[in-house]
């Protein structure tokens, strides 16, 4: 008996956003068209709000346990972060490419239909819990918005493609990034305090956290330092983004992650 | 033929880029010469002299190895900033060679389980498995520090409102990781092994010595709350639940139902508590008294099979509903969802005080957090034992400092992100990046972007970002 059927929501979330998408893209000139597809964008997003907002009621405790809950908020961020971008910005291929991803989470989540249990372990249940987790898939979606840049700027150079494309964007979206990355990390060590009397401990997955912290600490110096080394920055975003693959996905297979205190999510 | 080869290879624009390595200022090669050096110095006291000894850094060794390498940095600021290497620790070269060694050594960390046992003993020998004790990590941390904590002299003085931002971040972090290794030694954990009504003094380390404490504690309750329990649908041979139907599983409640496995089943009676009277079970409230329920079975051909389950405690055992010779319909173990201690807490000054410790909720007494640690499992909401952890951290506030400062400067780096180039499909279009450096006015890089297969070549820089020089050698 799953609490709640997501499978509606979700389906309602793709579609929506598949056809706002598809609007953008023949919408040209026509006005009527544009507000079609900005209103179909956004309802995908508030439908998929609605859905985490009742998914979290009816559990009784904040949907961000398992990875697939994780996949939810994600799946939803990623579309605002990339809406909001292509309304202050302008840049129409960030709100493709971030739809486009969220689709694919979510059709994760179909797939897989994750175990949306009851249970909260006691050490989670914590006010930190929610701004800790809310944070962290926030910044993870500033900085893959950011990792798509970087790969878009790597192609340009080794293909020479005409693309429009710019390190600005990267820059803006890194220190958007990196600044709710770091609150991520602080809230995880104030509320490790409270929970298990440290605020770091060298585990396996606060190790990786720590490295993608710095990874992206590295990209902001090199760039103030060599802003005209586009590549070698890009590379370093490219190679910051896997890491934070690892921290977020992987840790749980590294054998590092053995004796590992965050290994609750399935 | 020339004796001054080198030279002759040169194509003529580039004779003043290449700068000899260790002529002033230093730069990047430098940088990756002095990790080398580092690593290979750590390294071989790490395999003559062993790993570092963690408590070596106790009170007052700490705060004087502090204050010491604070003030050799502040010192060498002020007086020594001539030397090419004070200079460039403060610049981003340092900065970007120390973040590599010190991402290469948590890097290997990431990969290496923590612990001698079950790592082979090369990696035990090299450190590798103890990482933050051994030597290379030392030299590490000590260069990073030393590059983070001159970048933030450089911008303290004069200071500036726009080195603000500045100032939170990189102090912030110094501060920060400062107190936490110095702390690291003065962090002391014991525990209370606690039983109902008896009063304890002292309480015991992780090596089982005693330990005299400035407190006594006494456990009144333990309690715990419970979540509901499952159906589960299991193997009868290994009592194990079936793997594809651990998505399905759902709670235990009156009226509850769902499709397990692809039978129907509905729960038509539950108990939290309850007693076993005739076949059937009955609330109670009893010691150790077990969760039961009554359910019903249908399967596809609306055959219908009807029993009672429990999972039984400590003192009862459990009981299934066996649906054919293959499986059978379980409950699990209720899992606990909250648990405290409430407990009386005595300190040498006469004063008695009553207190809830619980998870994520713990109690400071005389410069001592108490958390709730655990229980005896085995007898789960019954048991009249607790186990209560006492951390004394005395740097604490130091670190909380540097996290305060960090928090508002992460705040500051969000707002660092630049308007757009209005044109971005330009070309060329002019258009900004890096950032302003507060040093100097207006030196805001300009760069001319064109795109197209020779866009990085062409973005040409109008003005440097900063006035030292730039070397293209070792990057
Ligand atoms: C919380 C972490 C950090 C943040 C958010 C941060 C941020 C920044 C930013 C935004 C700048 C550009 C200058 C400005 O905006 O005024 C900068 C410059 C710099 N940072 Fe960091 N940084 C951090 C950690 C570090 C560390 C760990 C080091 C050294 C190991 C370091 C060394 C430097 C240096 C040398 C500069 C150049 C200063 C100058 O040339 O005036 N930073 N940092």
């Amino acid at each position: 008996m799953m609490p709640i059927d997501p499978t509606l929501f979700t389906i309602a979330a793709i579609v929506l956003w598949a056809l706002g998408m598809l609007l953008f893209l023949i919408a040209g000139e026509r006005k009527m068209v544009k507000v079609l597809a900005h209103a179909s964008y956004l309802a995908g997003i508030l439908v998929l709000a609605v859905f985490t907002w009742m998914l979290w009621d009816i559990l009784g405790r904040p949907p961000m346990r398992t990875l697939g809950e994780t996949r939810l908020w994600y799946a939803m961020f990623l579309p605002v972060i990339g809406y909001a971008t292509y309304v202050r910005w302008d840049y129409s291929w960030i709100l493709h490419y971030s739809g486009a991803v969220a689709i694919v989470f979510l059709a994760i989540n179909l797939v897989y239909p994750d175990n949306y249990d009851r249970d909260l372990m006691p050490a989670l249940q914590s006010v930190w819990f929610v701004p800790h987790v809310i944070v962290y898939i926030f910044a993870y979606a500033l900085l893959a918005a950011s990792a798509i840049v970087a790969v878009k700027g790597l192609a340009i150079q080794y293909f020479g493609l005409k693309w429009s494309w710019s390190m600005q964007l990267a820059d803006n979206l890194v220190y958007l990034g990196l600044g709710f990355l770091t609150l991520g990390l602080l809230f995880g060590a104030l509320w490790g305090k409270e929970a298990w009397g440290h605020y770091w401990m060298w585990d396996p997955k606060e190790t990786w956290a720590f490295l993608t912290w710095i990874g992206y600490l590295a990209y902001i110096h090199f760039r103030y330092h060599k802003p005209n080394k586009t590549a070698e920055a890009n590379w370093i975003l490219a190679v910051a983004f896997i890491i934070l693959l690892i921290a977020w996905f992987g840790v749980n297979y590294l054998p590092s992650a053995a004796n590992s205190v965050h290994t609750y999510a399935q | 033929m020339s004796l001054n080869t080198s030279a002759n290879n040169r194509a003529p624009g580039a004779i003043t880029r290449k700068k000899p390595v260790w002529a002033s200022p230093w730069g990047y090669a430098e940088g990756w010469l002095i990790c080398l050096a580092l690593l290979i110095t750590g390294t071989a006291l790490q395999l003559t002299i062993g790993g570092l000894n963690a408590n070596a850094l106790s009170w007052p060794v700490n705060i004087i190895t502090g204050s010491i390498f604070t003030a050799v940095l502040i010192f060498s600021w002020y007086f020594l900033r001539r030397l090419p290497m004070v200079n460039w620790l403060a610049r981003v070269p340092a900065a970007i060679t120390s973040i590599a060694l010190l991402t290469f050594l948590v890097l290997i960390m990431g990969f290496t389980l923590q612990e001698d046992a079950g790592n082979p003993a090369w990696v035990q020998q090299l450190g590798l498995s103890n990482m933050t004790s051994s030597w290379p990590f030392l030299f590490g941390m000590m260069f990073f520090m030393a590059s983070l904590g001159m970048a933030t002299l450089k911008r303290l003085t004069p200071m500036k409102g726009r080195n603000i931002g500045f100032f939170l971040n990189h102090a912030g972090l110094y501060i920060a990781i400062l107190g936490g290794l110095l702390g690291a030694a003065d962090l002391k954990r014991v525990f209370f092994d606690l039983t109902e009504g008896e009063v304890m003094w002292g309480a015991v380390d992780r090596d089982g010595l005693y330990y005299e404490m400035p407190l006594a504690v006494e456990l009144e309750r333990f309690n715990m709350e419970e979540f509901n329990p499952k159906v589960a649908i299991i193997y009868n041979e290994t009592g194990r639940i079936v793997p594809e139907s651990i998505s399905q599983m759902f709670e235990m409640g009156k009226g509850h139902r769902g499709n397990l496995y692809g039978w129907d089943v509905e729960i038509l009676e539950f108990h939290k508590m309850s007693g076993r009277i005739d076949g059937r079970f009955e609330p109670v409230i009893d010691y150790g008294a077990p969760p039961a329920a009554l359910v019903r079975v249908t399967d596809s051909g609306g055959q219908q099979l009807e029993g009672w389950i429990t999972s039984g405690s400590f003192m009862y055992p459990h009981q299934l509903l066996h649906v054919d010779h293959e499986l059978a319909i379980a409950m699990t173990i209720p899992q606990a969802s909250h648990y405290s201690s409430d407990v009386v807490i005595y300190t040498p000054d006469g004063q008695v005080r009553q207190a809830r410790v619980e998870v994520n909720k713990p109690v400071s007494v005389n410069g001592w957090k108490l958390y709730q640690f655990s229980y005896d499992d085995r007898f789960g909401k019954w048991s009249s034992s607790s186990t209560i952890e006492a951390i004394r951290d005395p740097w604490l506030p130091v670190v909380y400092t540097g996290i305060f400062m960090l928090i508002a400067g992460s705040l500051y780096l969000m707002t660092l992100g630049k308007a757009p180039e209005t044109e971005p499909d330009d070309t060329p279009a002019l258009h900004e990046a890096g950032m302003p450096s507060p040093d100097k006015k207006n030196n805001t890089p300009l760069y001319v972007a064109a795109p197209g297969p020779d866009a990085e070549r062409a973005l040409k820089p109008v003005r440097k970002p900063q006035q030292e020089p730039e070397f293209e050698g070792v990057v």
